[in-house]
């Protein structure tokens, strides 16, 4: 199996030209964003509560889409610094050192000024360093705080305790709400922004499982980081409902006419981790060039595992976005993640699994090694372990990973066997 | 009659090898500049005027080493990973792991029984227990790195040596040599922290026997030593040990030979 030279990648003309625009409006529009007219609520992607704040008419900024829309536009070093020169140390999450220092620089970006917020949720608590983020937020700006504490799941199915306790803290929440905006709770709006919310899974998801098809219509991972920003940030907009339909309308097109990610599919690889955002394009070619196309990847699936059966439902709006919560993909427990990609390899027909690791991440990363060792060892699936950073590009040495990267792939020539035979194999 | 040959451009030496109809027929090994097209392309004629045989004889050219893609004038390119294993294969086919300590880079391998590789892990971001980590520190010492093999074997009380940074490392050295300790003590020393890096590389892909120790620092007779002590097994190390790199990615060009170029 020989490398061959990549072309720059295509992506669904329409659908990415739709989302350049969403992006575009989505920041043009925080600009004006801010104040009693149109709060702005700070949020974590793992766990949202999205729809609540959105029925209280907030406008809703996730700080880690912020951080990794600055590193692909190769501007997170400087705040990264500027955070490091205010005492942040160089282990310190990148997403944290990202934000601290965009702030405290006045917000500004090439996409857009960011608004500070009237409000910070802290809807993922599994990571400790996140905790101390929204802290330190909340020191400067003086806004309500609010901490939702998300027990880890440890079972497939979140436990009906877990689940109490969580729409008791939603409860609460609701009544913060309440009072910082002056407004009652409307649960008929809270259900229309749930229905549009579930209108957009059911396409995202259409659009995940077509990584199932022989050659793979999709690229799972580099292509779907794209296409996940409506899920995640205009989730419960009506704009990200009508996005997928767009979507998978020219996936389908591509089937019908032949046009893969890779003109030559030779490799289909399930991806666990948070892209090399700084090096995102130079990442990609080094899959490319060995034909090899991510059918299956966990990280698209932070902002929810909806491929895996969960969608918001609006005739059980506090009941569904506590499970939403609790199934977080950075909420589940090491069995339930190995299990996850286990799922993943044998459902999408994989060859390999490449763990992309973040160096300045422990929470999410941590456990990668082992699971690496668990692919190989137990499950026989030649996997390859890199680690770099998603937001500092100082951690990327690109010489070193293509070197990995090309003998995994080099070595997965006379050893590939098809996990599961084909459709139609005798 | 099949001449193939293989250019491997490592950090630090060109090495290069013949092989006809499978056999070894010449070799070459050079340090290597910043001008590594000419570099590889003296490797090879080097090799070539050692066996007596014109360039134009030659099949097949295959790069391997960080430099392959400098080796413009070959027809094909395969990673040291898989050189390695291919050529440790070669010299002893009863090879399952091949532990390669060269100029800046540690790498574990293991080895199919048809000299694939199956699995790999490599040093990370440092060079630390590398060929480059024992230059380094030999200086701090005052000696050569090929004046350090055999100095260990006088050892009564090795000392601890960082392994996880080769600047700090160096920094270590020069303060026991302030403190007046012996210097086999010191490079015993220096020795087990190589073998210790190397140890956690090769348990990530499995340690079992027969053991290929390749690379440059498969020379240095006092790190072959701790290493038996330390794995309590026998090591295969071959007088061709650094040109291993070289016989896989000539076996490489020999297996492509009868196809068209891609």
């Amino acid at each position: 199996m020989e490398s061959t030279s990549a072309k720059a990648p295509s992506f669904l003309s329409t659908a990415r030209e739709q989302q350049r625009s969403m992006v575009e409006e989505y920041y043009a529009g925080l600009a004006q964003a801010g104040g009693a007219k149109r709060p702005v609520a700070y949020m974590l992607v793992g766990g949202n509560l999205t729809e609540i704040v959105r029925s209280f008419g907030y406008e809703v900024v996730f700080p880690e889409i912020v951080a990794l829309n600055c590193a692909i536009k190769h501007v997170s070093l400087p705040n990264i610094l500027h955070a490091e020169s205010q005492g942040y140390g160089l282990d310190v999450c990148g997403y944290v050192k990202n934000d601290l220092g965009l702030q405290d620089l006045g917000g500004e970006t090439p996409f857009g000024r960011i608004p500070p917020p009237d409000l910070l949720v802290c809807s993922f608590s599994g990571c400790y360093v996140y905790v101390k983020w929204w802290e330190a937020l909340a020191e400067k700006y003086g806004c309500p705080l609010f901490m939702l504490d998300v027990p880890y799941m440890r079972d497939p199915e979140p436990q009906a305790e877990d689940r109490t306790y969580l729409i008791a803290q939603l409860k609460e929440f609701i009544t913060l709400l309440e009072r910082t905006t002056g407004r009652s709770f409307d649960l008929g709006e809270l259900r229309r922004v749930l229905a549009r919310s579930r209108r957009a899974e059911e396409g995202w998801v259409e659009y995940l499982d077509s990584g199932r098809g022989r050659p793979s219509p999709i690229e799972a991972y580099f292509e779907a980081v794209f296409y996940m920003f409506p899920i995640n940030v205009l989730r419960g907009t009506e704009v990200a409902a009508e996005f997928y339909a767009t979507v998978n309308a020219e996936v389908k097109e591509r089937v019908r006419t032949g046009q893969y990610p890779v003109p030559e599919e030779k490799v289909r690889l399930v991806v666990e981790g948070v892209p090399p955002y700084p090096s995102y394009r130079t990442f990609w070619d080094f899959f490319r060039k060995w034909g090899a196309v991510s059918v299956a990847a966990t990280y698209p699936k932070v902002g929810g595992l909806f491929d895996r059966g969960f969608l918001h439902d609006p005739g059980r709006p506090l009941e569904s976005i506590a499970d939403y919560s609790l199934g977080a993909y950075v909420n589940q427990s090491w069995p339930l993640r190995r299990k996850l990609i286990a799922d993943y390899v044998k459902d999408f027909q994989a060859d390999a699994v490449l763990i992309h690791g973040i160096k300045s991440c422990r929470s999410f990363t941590a456990g990668q090694g082992d699971l690496r060792d668990w692919l190989i060892h137990d499950l026989h699936v030649p996997t390859l372990y890199l680690e770099s950073d998603h937001e500092d590009p100082r951690y990327f040495a690109p010489a070193q990973i293509k070197n990995r990267m090309d003998a995994f792939f080099e070595s997965l020539g006379p050893r590939r066997e098809p996990l599961v035979p084909p459709p139609g194999a005798p | 009659m099949t001449l193939v040959a293989g250019v491997d451009i490592g950090s630090t030496t060109a090495k290069c090898i013949l092989l006809e109809d499978g056999a070894i027929v010449g070799k070459s090994l050079a340090p290597v500049g910043v001008e590594l097209v000419k570099d590889a392309e003296r490797a090879l004629e080097k090799a070539l005027g050692e066996a007596g045989r014109e360039r134009r004889e030659v099949q097949a050219v295959t790069g391997t080493g960080y430099g392959r893609f400098k080796v413009t004038f070959g027809q094909y390119t395969l990673t040291e990973i898989g050189c390695h294993a291919k050529g440790a294969h070669y010299l002893f086919p009863g090879t399952r792991v091949v532990l390669d300590i060269g100029g800046q880079d540690t790498k574990a391998i293991k080895v199919s029984d048809r000299g694939e590789v199956v699995d790999f892990a490599m040093n990370d971001k440092c060079a630390a227990g590398t060929g480059r980590f024992l230059d380094v520190c030999a200086g701090a010492l005052g000696f050569d790195v090929s004046e350090i093999g055999s100095l260990s074997l006088g050892a009564r009380h090795p000392v601890k040596v960082t392994n996880t940074c080769t600047v700090f490392a160096e920094s270590e050295v020069s303060a026991y040599v302030a403190r007046g300790k012996d210097p086999k003590d010191i490079v015993a020393g220096l020795y087990a922290s190589v073998v210790s890096r190397s140890l956690s590389l090769m348990q990530r892909v499995g340690v079992e026997p027969e053991l290929t120790f390749t690379g440059g620092v498969s020379r240095n007779e006092g790190v072959v030593r701790t290493l038996r002590q330390r794995l309590n097994l026998s090591v295969n190390v071959s007088p061709l040990s650094q040109y291993v790199g070289a016989i896989g990615a000539a076996l490489h060009g020999l297996e492509r030979a009868g196809s068209p170029p891609p």
